[in-house]
């Protein structure tokens, strides 16, 4: 799934949410929402659909209380448990799609986390962080241009710069510059 | 529609051999308004036959409302309407036999004092509730030119079907209903109508954000004079202007957007005012500790705020202003003491959960303060500086504000050291360009709306009364308000 795909769908079902009948939409409903707001890492907005989801529904669908304990653990930054709680579960062909990418999003950030913020780390709290075994993390780490230093069991990552990908063509820039020349001399 | 063919069928139950078909060709057509249960069982009984004093009376009702709206006299109408209330109110059983002859396009201000006399008769427990459908019906199809002749009473539609559905504790319900009702009323999107507050006030009920969001990113230039029948000139009425900024600040408070809900209680506690208002008094609370979350003190508040926030508020918050002295202080004990001591008054404005947030942040101030003294310092002395119990969890919370971007800093898990970076050099680039593109952009925008106020004002004409007649005769230059 595309992210302007998840977007768009997130806006749909908000909408079919408001105009439910009776304000109670299908368990289906909540299922993807909920997902798709852990995807979005917009823990807010999840916290407060789980609040406004009823409670019929939740106990009716147990999958629902599946995926917000991986929000919780969100919420926590609990990094191993986000990763065990959705581990341990089948996801419903309803979520797993969604659960799948929600999992790459944490790890992509946590190792983004990491990079910035460790000059040296141990082998284990990478383990922790991302959710994959230490045999795995090595090649991953070296991949990266991390160092290994594979007796001590330490790593040194390496901070990258975040590159800004917008970029504006100069005509526009030019555009808005002449604007604000002319509003100052005014 | 459904309403429509409702009001067919209806009529072709009460009326006998067929003699109206259709009422809606010509506001002439007599009405085949029947009361329900005067006259038993006999047939076409029309209100002109019928002996029914009170029926008549709304028969003449349909009669007005159908003729002012067919020759579009609608401010007449108005006043004709803001007179009959209490004809509907009297008779409160035939009002839905009244629907049933007006349409929702073609008579919407009769609707909609229909509508409102529905909603503040007491309810008769064995008829059924359609309030909610005919409402809705109504402000999904009601002609938005004809209802903002009357904008108190569609405001004060919403506002019952906002109770309404609180007592129902169905709020999710009206929500698209009631952004159709603010879309309808409002002439241009940073208008301001009675109906926002009651928008937020769902959106908050139902824990759902984003359509209040969609309305509150949009800064207010103006308000709409809903109370137009007023001996001093329009005027709108403070109490929603309060709840709307009350409710925003809280609704940008659960999305965790400080900025913007310290803005809103701020315009709620520097609305001019002559007495303690409730809403000023609760804005004020949260002012205090959405400013000390946001900036660590107490924001002052701006020298324009009437001097009741100074002379009463203050005073009266004094549980705030403790915590926010223990706040300052910079000493975690104290605060704790502070929490504990008026953890009861905390717990009765309902804002125990942003005392809490206020203590967890100031472990983050700390580490942000160590920042300024050291460069390098081991997890264990952050630890015990900070006034955590471990080295790991200041490790936690230094990593929490590393990927918020509050500190920037290095741990070393090696020697358990962390080092504490500068900030770094981001003064240059495309991003910055674009920030500073943004903010001249708001600010042009920002002058060219009070150039735009200043030419209102400019050709008011009390203002100019006033200031020729203060400079004898002379011309009001430009210079003599400017401030």
């Amino acid at each position: 799934m595309v992210m302007s795909n998840i977007d768009k769908l997130a806006e749909d079902l908000e909408r079919q949410e408001l105009e439910a009948p009776n304000g109670v939409a299908s368990p289906q409903l909540y299922e993807q929402l909920l997902a798709i707001y852990l995807y979005q890492n917009d823990l807010c907005n999840a916290k407060y659909l789980w609040k406004r989801i009823p409670q019929s529904v939740k106990a009716s669908t147990p999958e629902l209380a599946n995926i917000w304990a991986v929000g919780q653990h969100m919420w926590k930054r609990d990094f191993p448990a986000i990763y065990k709680a959705l581990n341990s579960v089948t996801w419903s062909e309803t979520v797993a799609q969604i659960m799948k990418q929600v999992q790459d999003v944490v790890r992509n950030r946590a190792v983004d986390l990491i990079s910035q913020a460790y000059s040296s780390i141990t082998l284990d709290t990478v383990s922790a962080m991302t959710g994959l075994l230490p045999d795995i993390c090595i090649p991953a780490c070296m991949e990266r241009g991390w160092m290994v230093e594979v007796d001590t069991r330490i790593v040194h990552p390496v901070r990258h710069n975040l590159e800004n990908l917008g970029h504006t063509s100069s005509e526009d820039q030019l555009y808005k510059l002449t604007d604000f020349v002319s509003f100052l001399e005014n | 529609m459904g309403l429509n063919r409702r009001g067919a069928e209806q009529l072709k139950k009460h009326t006998d051999q067929g003699q109206m078909t259709r009422v809606y060709k010509s506001p002439w057509d007599e009405v085949p308004l029947r009361g329900a249960g005067t006259s038993g069982s006999k047939g076409s009984n029309f209100f002109s036959k019928s002996p029914d004093e009170m029926a008549s009376a709304l028969e003449q009702f349909v009669n007005t409302v159908r003729t002012l709206s067919s020759h579009g006299n609608f401010r007449e109408l108005c006043e004709y309407l803001n007179k009959s209330s209490e004809i509907l109110l009297k008779n409160t059983q035939h009002l839905d036999n009244v629907l049933e002859t007006l349409d929702t396009q073609q008579h919407s201000l009769g609707i909609l004092a229909v509508l409102c006399a529905k909603f503040s008769a007491p309810v008769s427990s064995n008829s059924q509730d359609n309030r909610f459908s005919q409402t809705q019906d109504f402000i999904l199809g009601c002609n938005g030119e004809q209802i903002r002749f009357a904008p108190d009473t569609f405001a004060e539609l919403c506002h019952s079907l906002t109770s309404y559905l609180v007592e129902q504790r169905q709020p999710l319900k009206g929500i698209v209903l009631l952004q159709k009702a603010i879309s309808k009323l409002r002439l241009y999107d940073s208008q301001l109508t009675s109906i926002h507050s009651d928008l937020c006030q769902l959106c908050l009920l139902a824990k759902c954000f984003k359509p209040a969001l969609e309305i509150i990113d949009i800064d207010i230039t103006g308000v709409c004079q809903e109370i137009s029948h007023n001996p001093n000139g329009p005027h709108f009425d403070a109490k929603y202007f309060l709840l709307y900024y009350y409710y925003g600040g809280m609704i940008y408070l659960a999305v965790h957007n400080l900025d913007r809900a310290l803005y809103f209680f701020e315009v709620a506690i520097t609305t001019p005012s002559h007495a303690v208002s409730h809403i000023m008094l609760e804005s004020y609370k949260k002012y205090i500790l959405v400013s000390l979350l946001l900036h660590g003190k107490i924001q002052a508040v701006p020298k324009y705020a009437s001097q009741v926030v100074t002379r009463f508020i203050k005073p009266l918050s004094q549980p705030y202003h403790d915590l926010a002295n223990a706040f300052v202080s910079n000493n975690t004990a104290e605060l704790n003491t502070v929490l504990n001591k008026h953890s009861e008054a905390f717990t009765r404005d309902h804002n125990l959960g942003l005392v809490k947030q206020v203590s967890s942040v100031l472990y983050k101030k700390n580490i942000q303060r160590l920042t300024k003294t050291f460069l390098t310092l081991s997890l264990s002395d952050v630890a015990s500086r900070v006034g955590l119990s471990s080295p790991a969890e200041a490790e936690r919370h230094i990593l929490h504000m590393i990927e918020n971007k509050q500190i920037f800093a290095t741990i070393n898990q090696k020697d358990g050291m962390v080092v504490f970076r500068d900030e770094p050099d981001k003064y240059s680039g495309p991003e910055v360009l674009k920030g500073l593109e943004e903010q001249l952009t708001l600010c042009m925008e920002l002058d060219k709306q009070i150039l735009a106020m200043d030419e209102e004002i400019q050709v008011n004409p009390q203002y100019v009364k006033k200031s020729t007649g203060l400079q004898d005769e002379e011309q009001p230059s430009k210079s003599t308000y400017a401030m």
